[in-house]
């Protein structure tokens, strides 16, 4: 089953209490966009709480007993930067 | 190359029952800590903090502890101090609280530090007694203290602690 908004979010703060303790847990992070469709999501994060939030991430590898993995496709301090994944541009 | 900075941190368990004190061990100790930096700063936490902790001495008699760890984690380690809430041992759970005392960079100003503190922890003792019975007891103990100057290391003073 794939997870719906709220659930994605138990998620994200489950990948930090896991790493960083209580602490972590209490790292306030929002999840501005969502899609269940792609699972895909746009977080916000105090720049101060990168590190906690990717390390977090990037070391969680299940989800209701079943293998996952984050991919963290684009990072940016403006929200409009992220409507153009620069990765993507092709040069005519 | 750098140098190898360790802190050491002083710091009194805190309890009402008189039994917990002499549960007191070192391993127990060290469990209830390192379990607590877990909680609060999870796997990441207690990796960073393990390298090099260490219960270094112990007085179960005035619940004196003196723990060792990085310098580089040290401020992990105080911040979940106040998430100590109680000690196990043998199937028991006594509640209690950690009270830090002093953070130093060598055991020896943390020795100093406890040998003052002691100093005044005796004055106020005698300040806060009941009765003449308890009085007599803590001037006796206090008149009985000695320095004792070790055979071996010369120059190194310990304070006999009298009270229990």
């Amino acid at each position: 089953a794939r997870p719906n908004a709220a659930q994605f979010k138990q998620l994200v703060v489950t990948a930090l209490r896991e790493l960083h303790g209580e602490v972590g847990a209490a790292l306030p992070v929002d999840v501005l966009t969502y899609e269940e469709k792609t699972l895909s999501a746009i977080l916000r994060v105090i720049s101060s709480g990168l590190v906690k939030l990717w390390s977090a991430l990037t070391l969680l590898g299940f989800y209701q007993n079943r293998r996952c993995a984050f991919r963290v496709l684009q990072t940016s301090p403006f929200l409009l930067a992220l409507s153009g994944n620069s990765r993507e541009l092709v040069l005519d | 190359h750098a140098a190898l900075s360790r802190r050491y941190v002083l710091c009194e368990v805190v309890s009402e029952d008189s039994r917990c004190r002499q549960c007191i061990e070192d391993r127990t100790l060290g469990l209830a800590v390192r379990d607590a930096i877990a909680r609060v700063h999870g796997d990441y936490g207690l990796a960073c903090c393990s390298i090099s902790f260490t219960v270094k001495y112990l007085n179960a008699y005035t619940g004196t502890v003196l723990l060792r760890c990085r310098k580089d984690s040290y401020r992990l380690l105080c911040s979940a101090l106040p998430f100590v809430r109680y000690l196990e041992t043998r199937a028991q759970r006594y509640p209690c609280f950690l009270n830090t005392l002093h953070v130093g960079g060598t055991i020896r100003t943390c020795q100093k530090f406890l040998i003052q503190y002691n100093r005044t922890q005796l004055l106020r003792l005698l300040q806060n007694c009941t009765n003449e019975e308890e009085r007599q007891c803590i001037q006796k103990s206090l008149l009985s203290c000695s320095l004792t100057e070790e055979q071996s290391q010369s120059g190194d003073e310990e304070e006999d602690d009298g009270t229990e």
